[in-house]
């Protein structure tokens, strides 16, 4: 376990992450990036950008909550060093998330009321889940929740999201990139120190496996649900024509053309990556994945 | 940008944000290769002692790591969310660097090391403060934490690098750093509290009384076991209180 932790520990992530991938970028992108000026321009697109960079911004606190309130629930020092790295890669993640909004025209007193308006019910849900865990100082079911579920899930969106933007919106796609690179680190730190413990305690994995079937429902729902919402690829097409310039076709993520596919489509393939990969991570930590069941009303 | 020309709320969410932080660690960080220590050179007959005073370094920086993790939960606003994250890091980073100092003097297994030569006074000034935090009283927590334990650790360390040995000394100075920051943010965030509410200035008081008896016994419980002569106890326990009071709690 300690040679494990040794790859997770603080001078290595100084030297990947503040002085590696993030070296010259402000709020995560360089310095003289901007939205492109479709997006603050048009009503849809600019909506839809702040839809989206709400959900961004909800779950960033919630893993900023949950990951700082994890470190004293934490059994080992180099666990809880770990999640010191986790709780500021988590509040730079919500610093550059808030700034977008910010970006794309939120006023700073309108913020709040702006995230109140768009946030998921689905993903506020499950926020309340988790830290109800967190709160209780139940380190493996937070760290399952927060490192495995969370931000399990969420990589492939990310990767979506940062294959659809590379074209049209560098700024964007590069602050992703840098999320993307942070969160490869905590699911790596959530499977390795979830299937340790899982194979020290083999009598939580069937708790564990309870929570994965809970928790993963309210995440599946989210990203159905903002699948649904926004304009269609042809009104997009039709937006950026109308504007004068060239849509672009290039985008593909898991061999479908994002410019081109259905919400349905997206939906399907996202949903496949997610649960592909996801179970893979289940069966290195040593649990198997159980179907969510849509909750009583 | 000029810093100084900002209104006062968009000049707290720039320092008190990520980028800000990394501009003020970029310097001083050890990086894969740059920022080398000084050798090695303890004498054999000061390393137990080091030993000893390592030992409450990483209790000390355990619970603050612990503590400043704690209060992101009831920090009323983003950006104090957002520099309690960096203080988090940055203590973290201090509990690793004073752990490696210790493998480095020989020690095989360091956290037993620390639960052997744990100062009581300090074990239970943790447990004070985790309560405060466990409570959401995010004032008072914020005082114990960034004005008390800081000013604390700021006078050992400040004593300490006069005495220490250049590689030790090297490790200390980076932290003073940190600590500088951190009592900044206390005193800057309460100063604004306590204009608000004056009568938290009277409950901070009474809250500085129970904890100085800690800080102050955890102190004499230190030199007392480095076998440093009575005479010389007053000048640490004096670098405590002059931090407090430069802080604006006398």
């Amino acid at each position: 376990m300690t040679d494990f932790l040794k790859g997770y520990d603080i001078q290595y992530w100084l030297e990947s992450c503040p002085q590696g991938y993030l070296e010259d970028t402000q709020y995560g992108h360089g310095a003289s990036a901007r939205e492109p000026d479709l997006v603050l321009e048009n009503p849809t697109l600019r909506e839809q950008a702040i839809g989206t960079t709400v959900q961004l911004v909800v779950g960033e606190r919630c893993a900023l909550a949950a990951s700082s309130g994890l470190i004293n629930a934490a059994p080992d020092e180099a666990s809880k060093r770990f999640l010191a790295t986790q709780t500021l890669d988590e509040a730079r993640h919500v610093e550059v998330f808030t700034h977008r909004l910010y970006d794309l025209g939120v006023k700073k007193g309108e913020l709040e009321d702006v995230i109140a308006q768009y946030a998921n019910p689905n993903l506020v849900h499950f926020a309340e889940l988790l830290l109800e865990r967190v709160d209780a100082k139940d380190f493996v079911a937070g760290v399952v929740g927060q490192n495995v579920v969370l931000e399990g899930m969420a990589f492939n969106v990310f990767e979506m999201l940062q294959a659809a933007n590379r074209e049209t919106n560098p700024k964007f796609a590069q602050t992703l990139a840098g999320t993307i690179a942070d969160e490869r680190r905590h699911v790596g730190f959530g499977e390795n120190r979830i299937g340790s413990l899982v194979r020290e305690h083999p009598e939580r994995k069937r708790d564990i496996e309870q929570l994965q079937k809970e928790m993963s429902y309210f995440m599946l729902a989210t990203f159905g649900d903002q699948m649904r919402q926004g304009p269609t690829p042809e009104q997009v097409s039709e937006i950026v024509t109308a504007s004068g310039g060239t849509p672009v076709r290039q985008a593909e993520w898991q061999g479908l053309k994002l410019s081109e596919a259905a919400p349905e489509e997206l939906e399907a393939v996202l949903g496949d990556t997610i649960l592909k990969e996801f179970k893979l991570r289940l069966e290195r930590i040593g649990i198997e994945y159980q179907t969510p069941e849509r909750p009583a009303a | 940008m000029d810093l100084h020309a900002l209104e006062p709320e968009d000049f707290d969410r720039e320092v008190r944000s990520f980028e800000f932080w990394l501009d003020a660690v970029r310097d001083y960080l050890p990086t894969a290769d740059g920022l080398e220590l000084p050798p090695d050179d303890v004498a054999p007959e000061d390393r137990e002692p080091l030993i000893t005073v390592l030992s409450s370094y990483c209790v000390g920086e355990m619970m603050a790591l612990e503590g400043a993790g704690g209060l992101i939960r009831s920090a009323p606003n983003r950006s104090s969310k957002i520099f309690l994250s960096t203080q988090t890091v940055d203590e973290g980073r201090h509990l690793e660097v004073l752990t490696n100092r210790m493998t480095e003097l020989g020690v095989e297994d360091v956290d037993a090391e620390i639960r052997r030569r744990a100062n009581p006074y300090l074990l239970e000034f943790r447990e004070r403060l985790l309560d405060l935090i466990a409570q959401g009283r995010w004032q008072q927590a914020l005082f114990v934490q960034n004005v008390l334990l800081e000013s604390m650790e700021f006078a050992a360390f400040c004593h300490h690098i006069q005495l220490a040995d250049a590689r030790t000394r090297a490790i200390l100075e980076g932290i003073v750093k940190d600590e500088r920051r951190h009592m900044g943010f206390g005193e800057n965030e309460l100063g604004r509290l306590i204009a608000e509410d004056p009568g938290l200035r009277d409950d901070l008081s009474h809250l500085r009384q129970e904890f100085d008896y800690l800080a102050l016994g955890s102190f004499e419980h230190a030199l007392t076991e480095l076998r440093i002569p009575a005479a010389e106890h007053p000048t640490l326990k004096r670098g405590y209180l002059a931090a407090v009071k430069r802080l604006g709690f006398a």
